[in-house]
Parts: C-alpha cells; sequence; structure tokens
C-alpha cells in the first residue's frame, strides 16, 4: 500500500528461543493489509550507558530506524518484575540522543512470560520509562501472554493458542488505528 | 558490627551517586565499615550465555553480597526508573543458586539534579528487591534533590549539612535493621 504504516519491533529478550522474540517475529504475519512490521537493529552490542562515552554507532542506527518508523512494539519479558536491564540500557542510551527519537512516538507493549502475569509489572515500568521519554503509549488492548508454556510450541516456540493470537490481531489492528490519529 | 557494601549504578566519573557513595564510610555509626563493591559492569544478560557459565564480574559480584551484611544501593535514576546497566547486574545475580539478595538487609539512596532525587528509580527498586527477597530498610528514605548544590564541585565532597544529618540517621536506622536481623537468624 502506498501509505502503509512502518512498525518497527523490539524485542527485549536476547536469548534464541525466546517466547518473546518468537512473539516479534511473528507480528508482520498478524499485521492489517496497510502495516508493515520489521524488526529494529539491535542493541545487543550497546555498552553499559555511561555519560562519559560518546553515543556509540550502533546507538544512532537504532535512533535512525526509531525516526523513520511510524510506531514501535516493544516485545519484552519481565525480569526481576520490571525492564530487562540490557533493554533499559538501550532505552537509556536512546533517551539522550538529540531530536530523541521516542518524542512524540506511539508505542505499543506486549509480553510473554511462563507465569500468570504474562509480564505485567514490566508493561507498568515501561509505560513510567516511556512517559519520561514523551512517547505516546497505546492503551487497550493489552497483549500480557500468561502460562506461555501453554501458549507456544515447545519444539518450534512458534504462538499456538488461537484467542492470543486473534488478541494480538485485535491490538495491532487498534494501534494502526491510533497511530494514524497522533501522526503529525 | 556489620560490614556494608555500596553498590553505585552510575558509571560516570563525576556522578553525584558516586560522591555520594564516597561519603558514608565517614557518616557511618561505629562499628559499620562501608566499602565500594566490584563493579556492575558484566555483559548484557542472555539466558544463552548464562548457559556457557556466569561472568567473572557477575559471580565476584554475587560473592560480594554474600559476604557483607547488608547492601546500600547508591544509583541514579534514568527514565524515571532504574538505570540498565545496574539492572542487567540485577539480572544476573538473580539466577544465580544460593542468590545472593535473598534475606540481605538492603538500603537504598539516590542523587539527582532534579526535585525528586531518584524517587522514581527507588520505588522500582523496591519492586525488584520484592522479587529478590531482599530486606528493604524503610526509613528514612534519602532523596538527595538538586545534587549539584549538594556536592563540592572541586572536591566531590557532600558539603550539604542537612544531607550529611539525615544520611548519619539512615546509617544508623540500618546498622540496627542489620543488627536485628542478624539475631533473628543466629
Amino acid at each position: 500500500m502506498a501509505n502503509s504504516l512502518n512498525i518497527v519491533t523490539i524485542c527485549g529478550s536476547l536469548r534464541k528461543d525466546s517466547y518473546n522474540a518468537s512473539l516479534a517475529r511473528l507480528l508482520p504475519s498478524l499485521a492489517p493489509s496497510d502495516m508493515i512490521i520489521t524488526a529494529a537493529p539491535g542493541y545487543a552490542s550497546f555498552p553499559h550507558f555511561n555519560q562519559d562515552l560518546p553515543v556509540p554507532a550502533d546507538v544512532m542506527t537504532l535512533c535512525d530506524a526509531l525516526r523513520a518508523a511510524d510506531g514501535v512494539i516493544i516485545v519484552a519479558p519481565e525480569y526481576g518484575w520490571t525492564i530487562p536491564g540490557a533493554l533499559k540500557n538501550a532505552l537509556d542510551w536512546v533517551s539522550k540522543t538529540k531530536d530523541q527519537p521516542f518524542k512524540d512516538k506511539p508505542v505499543a507493549l506486549q509480553s510473554a512470560s511462563v507465569g500468570p502475569l504474562g509480564g505485567s509489572r514490566m508493561q507498568y515500568h515501561m509505560r513510567q520509562t516511556l512517559a519520561s521519554i514523551d512517547a505516546l503509549v497505546f492503551i487497550k488492548p493489552e497483549v500480557q501472554i500468561a502460562f506461555a508454556k501453554d501458549k507456544f510450541d515447545a519444539q518450534t516456540v512458534a504462538l499456538k493458542d488461537q484467542p492470543t493470537i486473534d488478541l494480538v490481531k485485535q491490538q495491532l489492528d487498534a494501534f494502526g488505528a491510533f497511530v494514524r490519529r497522533v501522526k503529525v | 558490627m556489620s560490614n556494608v557494601i555500596t553498590v553505585c549504578g552510575s558509571l560516570r566519573k563525576a556522578s553525584f551517586n558516586r560522591m555520594l557513595a564516597n561519603a558514608l564510610p565517614a557518616l557511618a555509626p561505629a562499628g559499620m565499615t562501608i566499602k565500594a563493591s566490584p563493579s556492575i559492569e558484566m555483559p548484557l544478560y542472555n539466558a544463552d550465555l548464562q548457559a556457557q557459565g556466569f561472568p567473572p564480574a557477575a559471580t565476584a559480584l554475587a560473592d560480594a553480597i554474600r559476604a557483607a551484611d547488608g547492601v546500600i544501593i547508591v544509583t541514579p535514576e534514568y527514565n524515571y526508573s532504574v538505570p540498565g546497566a545496574l539492572k542487567n547486574a540485577i539480572d544476573w545475580v538473580s539466577r544465580m543458586t544460593d542468590q545472593p539478595f535473598a534475606n540481605k538487609p538492603v538500603c537504598l539512596q539516590s542523587a539527582s539534579m532534579g526535585p525528586l532525587g531518584g524517587a522514581r528509580m527507588q520505588y522500582h527498586a523496591r519492586t525488584i528487591m520484592v522479587f529478590l527477597d531482599a530486606f528493604v530498610f524503610n526509613k528514612p528514605e534519602i532523596f538527595v534533590g538538586a545534587a549539584q548544590t549538594k556536592f563540592d564541585d572541586k572536591t566531590g565532597e557532600l558539603k550539604d549539612e542537612a544531607t550529611r544529618t539525615i544520611i548519619k540517621q539512615q546509617l544508623e536506622g540500618f546498622e540496627k535493621f542489620i543488627e536485628r536481623h542478624k539475631q533473628h537468624k543466629a
């Protein structure tokens, strides 16, 4: 489509067989016809944030992709009842750049966990952090996939639970509408 | 008598939080020794890396926490929450058997140039500490706001008398908190 929405995903887990990485990989196939979803450049190479260091080139690469995107979907596990440190470190870097890319950027959240809360504690901390960087965070439906072991295939790690797939689709449809509404 | 370590969440040289951590030994009550922990710098957490073994820096930090009677986390607030680098270190040690924060007395301090002194970070840190099963000291809380006015910009010394007084109070309270905890354990 000529005026398709360009949406990028940031995954909060670095391990290979991550439920959250699998979920992020699935999103392009669940997106509405006017939305193109691709993975944002990675942050695994970022050093620990330190104001004494110059901004690394890889941080600028991620920032460029975020600026070019119409919206961002953060798909992340919950570690220690909050945001994974590696992902938070990436946000700490991005937040310090000029023309800070999250400002006024539509952002949606998704998480999967093996426990009963589906990463919700991470999401509410993430909402607070995204407020600090002036992002426009999508509200509902929330995608918080609990008991991930039962909902992803044990071999392929693919999401197989149909109600969850339907919910993710609903969120992507509604996020598309949100992005168009708030787009400047 | 207690041996306490400080874990600093900032890596920059002229960090107000590092200045704050450096001020603590001189403000500690008799019987409390305070030393800096090993570095929080370690690879970004990845369960696939963990499968190959914990990084030496994670093991060193965990050992120091286990050996301490109490831990004081002194850290800035980044983006209304805990700095990623510090959270990454916590992500590593939280995966260990004999998880070092379990049942450990922990105290929080933060400094920031803004008016809230890192409070939003501290309440996120308290949430994390529940997950880790740490005993977090309650009051007095140390939020050093407008930090640029409270440290000597040449020497890095904490010069604000009111802040020094409340820190002394916190450390005295934390010493009692640690002693009570030790008696309970014995």
